[in-house]
C-alpha cells in the first residue's frame, strides 16, 4: 500500500509584526539590514489568549472544507507549544473538529524536523494498515516562549499552523526517509524552565546575552552560532543520504525545500551543497521561521504560484531543535 | 590566502564600513558589529575558506583578529 499527500492548507494568526515596528522597539536595529540578511520582513504572531491549538484548529478547518471529514481515521499533532501537559492536543482536536471517535490521535514533540517525522509516521501508519486517511497538523507559536526584549529571536520566529492530509494510494508518492538525532546539542535550542526538570520561575532574572537580546530561563534560548555549526555539519550529508536512499541524482529533483530557518543560513547551505539557485526554494519574507510548519507552508506556496507542479519530485529536509533532522522525496500528486 | 586578503574579507563579512580600520591588533569583541549574526557570518567565512568549525571554545578565545588567525592556524595562510 502506497501513500500520497492529498492536500495542504495553512493558517497564520492575524496579528502581524513587521520590521518597522521592531525598529521602533529596538534602537540601533536596522529593518533594512535585517531583511537583507535573514530574508524576513514580517511575521504573524498569536494575539493574547490565542494558542497553537487554536491555529491548528483553523488550519484543519480550512483543509476539511473540501474533504469528507468522517473519513479521517488518524490525527497527528506536532507542536512544542502544547495547550496542556495533558491531555494531548490531538484528542481535543478530534472533538473540536467533530471527527469520528473511532480514530487514533496523538501529539509528538518536535520542531524543525517535525514535518518530515509527520510524513514518516503517516506513511508507516498507512503501510501497516493501521490508518488510511491521516490529518497531520504542525502548529507552532514559538513567539509565546520568546521574551519581549529578545530582539534576535523576535526577528527570526513567527507563528503558524499547517494541516496536511495523507491518504493511502495505489502508488507510493512519499519516498524513503533519512532520519537523524543528536541529543548532545539539546541545550542550544531550548526553553529551560517550565517542565519537570526546572519549573517555571516567576522570579527568573532577565539577562542580556551581549548581542542586545534580553531573556530569562523561562524563555526560548537559541545559540545561533552553534545551531549554524550543526547545520553545516549535518545538512549537506543529509541531502546526499536522501538522494542515495531514493536512488536519485540532484538532476532528477525538481525542487529542494529545506526547513525555512533563515535566508542567510539557507543560502550558505545551498552554496556549500552546490544546488542551483533556481532549484532551491527560499521564502520567509512574510512568515519568518514557523518551525515545523515552514515546510508545508513552503509546499503550499510553491503549488499556488506554480513553482511546483503535479508529477514533480521535491526533496524535503528538516533540521534543528533536538538536535533532530530528517528528509525524504515527495512526488506531488 | 594571504592574511591581508583574509582581513579584508573579514571586514566585509562583519560589515565594517571603514575596512582599513580592521587590523591584526583590532579587538573584535569591542566592535559594535560583532553580534551573534556576525558570529554566524564568521563561521561561514572560516568554513568556506578553511573547512574549519569555530566551536564555542574557539569563540571564547577569540579577541583580536590575530587571535582568530591563530585559531585558524598560521600555516593556513601564505
Amino acid at each position: 500500500m502506497g501513500s500520497t499527500v492529498k492536500n495542504i492548507s495553512y493558517y497564520l494568526p492575524e496579528e502581524v509584526v513587521d520590521n518597522r515596528s521592531l525598529e521602533q522597539e529596538f534602537t540601533e536595529w536596522s529593518a533594512e539590514k535585517v531583511e537583507k540578511k535573514v530574508g524576513i520582513r514580517e511575521r504573524h504572531v498569536v494575539g493574547e489568549g490565542e494558542t497553537a491549538l487554536d491555529l491548528a484548529l483553523k488550519s484543519a478547518e480550512l483543509i476539511l472544507r473540501d474533504y469528507d471529514k468522517s473519513r479521517i481515521d488518524f490525527i497527528l499533532l506536532c507542536t512544542q507549544s502544547p495547550e496542556y501537559y495533558l491531555p494531548s492536543g490531538a484528542c481535543i482536536l478530534q472533538n473540536r473538529l467533530g471527527l469520528s471517535t473511532g480514530i487514533g490521535a496523538l501529539d509528538f514533540n518536535l520542531g524543525c524536523s517535525g514535518y518530515i517525522y509527520g510524513l514518516a509516521l503517516s506513511k508507516s501508519l498507512i503501510s501497516s494498515g493501521i490508518a488510511s486517511r491521516i490529518l497531520l497538523v504542525n502548529a507552532e507559536t514559538y513567539t509565546s516562549h520568546i521574551h519581549p526584549k529578545d530582539r534576535g529571536n523576535r526577528t527570526i520566529f513567527g507563528d503558524g499552523a499547517a494541516a496536511t492530509i495523507i491518504e493511502a494510494s495505489d502508488e507510493e508518492d512519499i519516498g524513503e526517509f533519512v532520519l537523524g538525532t543528536d541529543g548532545s546539542g539539546y541545550k542550544n535550542l531550548i526553553v529551560p524552565n517550565g517542565g519537570m526538570r526546572s519549573k517555571y520561575d516567576p522570579e527568573a532574572k532577565e539577562a542580556d546575552d551581549g548581542s542586545g537580546s534580553i531573556r530569562t530561563a523561562n524563555n526560548l534560548y537559541m545559540n545561533g552560532p552553534e545551531i549554524f555549526n550543526f547545520t553545516i555539519r549535518t545538512v549537506p550529508g543529509l541531502v546526499l543520504d536522501i538522494l542515495e536512499k531514493n536512488q536519485l541524482s540532484l538532476d532528477e529533483i525538481d525542487r529542494v525545500i529545506c526547513h525555512q530557518a533563515n535566508k542567510y543560513m539557507l543560502n550558505y547551505l545551498r552554496k556549500k551543497m552546490k544546488i542551483p539557485e533556481e532549484k532551491f526554494y527560499i521564502n520567509l519574507l512574510k512568515t519568518g521561521n514557523t518551525v515545523s510548519a515552514t515546510i508545508p507552508i513552503a509546499i503550499r506556496d510553491c503549488l499556488d504560484v506554480g513553482i511546483v507542479k503535479p508529477g514533480d519530485k521535491v526533496l524535503l529536509a528538516g533540521f534543528g531543535v533536538g538536535y533532530s533532522w530528517g528528509g525524504t522525496v515527495l512526488r506531488i500528486e | 590566502m594571504k592574511k591581508s586578503e583574509f582581513i579584508e574579507e573579514l571586514a566585509d563579512t562583519l560589515e565594517i564600513e571603514d575596512a582599513e580600520t580592521l587590523q591584526e591588533e583590532t579587538d573584535l569583541t569591542e566592535l559594535e558589529e560583532y553580534d551573534s549574526m556576525a558570529r554566524v557570518a564568521l563561521i561561514a567565512l572560516v568554513d568556506e575558506h578553511f573547512g574549519k568549525e569555530l566551536t564555542p571554545q574557539n569563540f571564547k578565545a577569540i579577541t583580536t583578529v590575530g587571535s582568530l588567525i591563530n585559531i585558524i592556524g598560521e600555516e593556513q595562510f601564505d
